[in-house]
């Protein structure tokens, strides 16, 4: 639980950077979406079995639709998919040796 | 799936709900999206100011470049407003009417010489002898010698100069005479005539040289002798040689 709480912490700092900040920074007109970074990151180093990037996914999505005038549920689907794509991939096809399976 | 269910409702759910709750977070976000926003500006201004360095050199050379030139028609602007201010004076006097002028800026002065330099000549169609005149109407000189592009003034105060004038609405005639040094003089006024200070003398056609009615002066001092034949009088010009810039010749229509 303790985890949740501090992944929407993170995840809403990042996003309100996301929609203040970096929106400033703009390469050959894209910004760097550092919420996907996270989510993608958090996902990869994850034990493939447990659900906290699926978590962090759904929320970082929640906190970008906030800040975006796409409609909502837009970066939550997107997110979730890239999560679960990973998990899966991870799951099925790839071992990490320091990343313990349970 | 019942997961996945649950998350499409309450995605749908907050569709229909996003304004209120987009509007919750703005508001609670606002201190700190505006401060991370400037914060933003400020940093992107800086990385675009290292990144244009190269660009602004030559931009800062470009524009200086431009401002010299706008200064450059600036001056020729004003130049011509000037030219045009005097022209309507010109024109308001009816001086166009009367006769054929050509615009003529001073560019040269030789108070010594009592004479002047302008900047039209033969190509302009000057010719020797031609009258010079200011915008009001007032006689400068006439013109000494004749260049290509410019041509030589000399003033009516040139010890060279004499021409016939007369006394403005009054039948008194004479001889004007430069004496040099900007000072000029009537003589040949026959003793009977009665000459005032203040009098306004104007060219009459008797010499030839200057069209009749153009402005020489006004009577500063009078010289009155019974052993002198003709009395004198010391004139003072109208025109300011000071503030000569341009000048109408009197062309031949």
């Amino acid at each position: 639980m303790t985890k949740v709480i501090l992944l929407v912490l993170i995840f809403y700092i990042l996003a309100l950077a996301q929609a203040s900040f970096l929106v400033h920074f703009q390469i050959f007109g894209m910004v760097l979406n550092v919420s996907l970074i996270l989510v993608v990151l958090i996902n990869i180093f994850e034990s493939p079995q447990k659900y906290l990037g699926l978590h962090g996914s759904l929320i970082s999505g929640f906190f970008l639709d906030i800040f975006s005038t796409r409609p909502f549920g837009f970066w939550i689907l997107i997110f979730f998919l890239v999560a679960i794509f990973i998990k899966l991939i991870f799951r099925k096809y790839v071992r990490i040796p320091f990343i313990a399976r349970t | 799936m019942l997961f996945a269910i649950l998350a499409v409702a309450v995605i749908m759910t907050l569709n229909f709900f996003q304004n209120p709750v987009r509007n919750f977070f703005y508001l609670v976000s606002a201190p700190i999206h505006k401060t991370l926003w400037g914060a933003g500006e400020r940093v992107s201004d800086f990385f675009e100011t290292i990144a244009e360095f190269k660009n602004l050199k030559k931009e800062n050379e470009d524009l200086k470049l431009k401002i010299n030139s706008l200064l450059a028609e600036n001056a020729q602007l004003i130049e011509l407003k000037n030219e045009n201010k005097i022209l309507k004076t010109a024109l308001n006097l009816g001086l166009q009417e009367e006769f054929k002028l050509t615009l003529a800026q001073v560019i040269g002065k030789d108070i010594s010489q009592d004479s002047l330099l302008i900047n039209k000549g033969a190509k302009d169609g000057l010719t020797k002898n031609l009258p010079v005149i200011t915008e009001q109407k007032n006689l400068v000189g006439r013109i000494s010698e004749v260049y290509n592009d410019f041509s030589k003034v000399m003033l009516i105060s040139s010890k060279d100069s004499s021409f016939n004038a007369k006394v403005s609405e009054q039948e008194i005639f004479g001889v004007v005479k430069g004496k040099g040094g900007l000072d000029l003089f009537i003589d040949r006024v026959p003793q009977d005539k009665e000459l005032k200070v203040g009098d306004i003398l104007v060219t009459s056609v008797l010499g030839g040289i200057f069209p009749k009615g153009l402005l020489v002066g006004e009577i500063r001092e009078i010289k009155k002798s019974d052993l002198e034949p003709f009395q004198q009088a010391e004139i003072s010009s109208f025109f300011d040689i000071g503030k000569l810039g341009n000048l109408f010749v009197i062309t031949p229509s």
